[in-house]
């Protein structure tokens, strides 16, 4: 397996008894670079993570993290691991800096190792003064950032983070972007999941795109208007309703038309740009064009056509 | 290379201990087993002189050499069982329940390794009571109740109380492995044991010291120093063979090997009294060797079963 792929995944599934909760994922993570892992509530997100970090079998296929295998219990891969889970649980009688510094020491690091890690780490995560003070006593957000803090604690080469701005407020969520930019400065993988697209746009060099335990689209970013078909519109207004307009807009092969009044609009099933050729056809049926423009297009909607309305925020 | 990795798994292993003890002294459950043997042995040395004190008319207390001995053998199955599922009933189950599994099996720590880290941690934390239960009814015995014989034989009853109490405590371990749930886990031992003592009771009531009860944890048979024939007379001493009596069997295997244990059965007939026959007769050295090996058959079964059952489980907990 090349170097410069942190996770490569194989036709991946599980199953939940009946449910297929991810379905035959093939991914692939080039190390260095931030991968995000987008989509909506019950996308099959998690499921996915947890297989990566050994908390879960796959029902089939198989997976490789920094070019070994991942099947069963593999401690050896998990030393070059970080994770994060989704809403993390800690032992809440041992404060903040406690808990860092025992899983410090199951990576076998040594106490100087520890305590300057530590050290450096309360303070990038923003819980300086609390460091102290036991994780039961910590809010949510706090919670959040003691879990993105213990991910960190080995310096790995790969970071998975598991939904890491999930309560956190909206500094919060800034600061955690800012977190994940400097961590793949040092040369860290970064893969983390999230049902915002605009988190994942602002830090990610690629994406993956899961709906309902399918992969709908990986890449980067600028490809995704090019590869995926936007829900692009075309709304026209005429002057008044004229009968062979709608006849004439219908036997265009690249949309699908709705009427409503004088209001046509055309959803696109192509990447073409096609006004000149619709506003021909009005005119030439008879119609007197008001106002028409393009709608949609943009990256919103290019997931919104990956994942369906309801899915992405 | 070898080598780098055991020192490796070494320091792993040290830091899951460090782990499970940090834990559970900060959830105070260590402190509470310690409070509750405290208590318990205090009873037990103070009972006399208050009842003494208190007698009409009072009476002076009179020195016992025989005290810490007799105490040792006085702690009974249910002492052993309450310790023992306190320590273990939330061992793996309640790192399911309050969640921290995740983190905890993310680091570069296998299952295995975490496990025989909780183990060891249960182990020490039972000799530790024990050798502190021990230690202070030896010491309080001998201040109240003046020299004290045998004392060498002490630390045998803290090892028989260790893996006499293991038993139950792997029975909890193993409840609370597979339901994920340290209040099933309790309940379930509990169950098990009262399940237990009723079988073990009837069986004792219809058979006598019938030999199944030889391999039964919990009480087990019941041998005596007098002849079967002559039960009904009394005479001898008896004592419970089984693993809860493990830590009085071990100490007097040292003290008096050769001494033979009868166990007795009955038979009912249509009329008059039963019968009593011998079923088994055995040294105190055999016995002893037995219960032993019967202990620990069961906890090594026991943590095997759930170490297996640890070692499946996929966690679905988020
Ligand atoms: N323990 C479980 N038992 C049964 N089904 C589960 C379990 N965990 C998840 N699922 C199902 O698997 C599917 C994927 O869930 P998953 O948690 O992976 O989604 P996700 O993308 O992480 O969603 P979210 O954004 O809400 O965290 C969902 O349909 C969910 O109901
Ligand atoms: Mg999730």
């Amino acid at each position: 397996m090349p170097e410069d792929r942190a996770i490569e995944t194989h036709d991946l599934s599980k199953k939940y008894g009946d449910r297929l909760a991810v379905d035959r994922l093939n991914l692939t993570v080039a190390s260095k670079q931030v991968h995000g892992f987008l989509g909506p509530n019950g996308a099959g997100k998690s499921t996915t993570i947890k297989m990566m970090v050994g908390l879960l079998r796959p029902t089939t296929g198989s997976l490789s993290i920094l070019g070994q295998g991942v099947s069963g219990d593999n401690p050896r891969v998990r030393r070059k691991i970080g994770y994060m889970p989704e809403l993390p649980r800690f032992p809440k009688h041992l404060s903040g800096e406690e808990l860092l510094d025992v899983y410090g020491r199951m990576y076998g690091m040594s106490k100087t190792e520890r305590q300057g890690r530590i050290t450096e780490l309360i303070k990038m995560v923003g819980l300086e003064g609390r460091g102290k003070d036991r994780i039961g006593k910590y809010s949510k957000g706090m919670q959040q950032r003691i879990g993105i803090a213990q991910a960190l604690i080995s310096d790995p080469e790969l970071v998975i983070l598991d939904e890491p701005s999930i309560g956190l407020d909206p500094v919060g969520m800034v600061e955690v972007r800012n977190m994940v930019k400097d961590i793949v400065k040092s040369g860290t993988t970064v893969f983390f999941s999230s049902h915002l697209l605009a988190e994942v746009q602002q830090v990610c060099d690629h994406v993956t795109v899961i709906h309902l335990g399918v992969m709908r689209y990986s890449g980067t970013l600028e490809d995704i208007s090019s590869k995926v078909m936007a829900r692009r519109r075309i709304v026209i207004e005429l002057e008044k309703p004229v009968d062979g307009v709608l006849a004439a807009l219908k036997t265009m092969k690249f949309a699908t038309v709705e009427a409503n009044m004088n209001t046509y609009t055309l959803h696109l099933d192509t990447r073409e740009d096609v006004r000149a050729e619709v506003s021909r056809a009005v005119t030439s049926a008879g119609g007197v064009i008001v106002k028409m423009q393009e709608e949609g297009g943009g990256l919103e909607d290019a997931f919104l056509s990956l994942v369906g309305k309801e899915g992405m925020a | 290379m070898a080598q780098k990795k055991r020192a490796g798994t070494l320091a792993a292993f040290i830091a899951l201990l460090y782990y499970e003890f940090l834990w559970n002294i900060r959830k105070k459950k260590i402190i509470t087993i310690f409070i509750i043997i405290f208590a318990i042995a205090t009873v037990q040395l103070a009972f006399t002189p208050i009842a003494d004190a208190i007698a009409n008319p009072p009476q002076a207390l009179q020195a016992n050499s025989t005290f810490v001995f007799a105490g040792i053998e006085a702690l009974t199955g249910i002492f052993l069982f309450l310790v023992g599922v306190a320590t273990t009933m939330n061992t793996v189950s309640g790192e399911f329940e309050s969640g921290t599994i995740v983190p905890l099996l993310t680091k570069p720590v296998s299952k295995t390794l975490v496990f025989a880290a909780k183990i060891v941690a249960s182990v020490i934390t039972l000799l530790a009571a024990y050798s502190f239960l021990v230690g202070y009814i030896a010491i309080g015995g001998t201040l109240i109740y003046g020299p004290q014989d045998n004392l060498n034989l002490v630390p045998l009853g803290i090892l028989g109380l260790t893996i006499g109490s293991m038993v139950w405590a792997s029975v909890a371990l193993t409840l609370g492995t597979l339901s994920k749930n340290s209040v099933l886990a309790a309940l379930g031992s509990f169950g098990f044991y009262i399940g237990l003592l009723i079988g073990g009771t009837l069986i004792a009531a219809q058979l006598g010291a019938s030999t199944v009860l030889f391999y039964a944890p919990g009480m087990g048979a019941t041998g005596t120093t007098a002849a079967c024939a002559g039960l009904e007379r009394g005479g001898g001493q008896t004592f419970s063979t089984g693993t809860d009596g493990l830590a009085s069997m071990l100490m007097r295997w040292v003290l008096n090997p050769g001494q033979v244990l009868n166990f007795c059965g009955f038979q009912f007939r249509a009329s008059g009294n039963p019968t009593t026959t011998l079923l088994a007769s055995d040294t105190f050295a055999n016995v002893a060797f037995r219960d032993l090996w019967v202990s620990l058959v069961y906890v090594a079964g026991l943590l095997l079963l759930s170490w297996f059952a640890f070692r499946r489980s996929q966690i679905v907990e988020s």
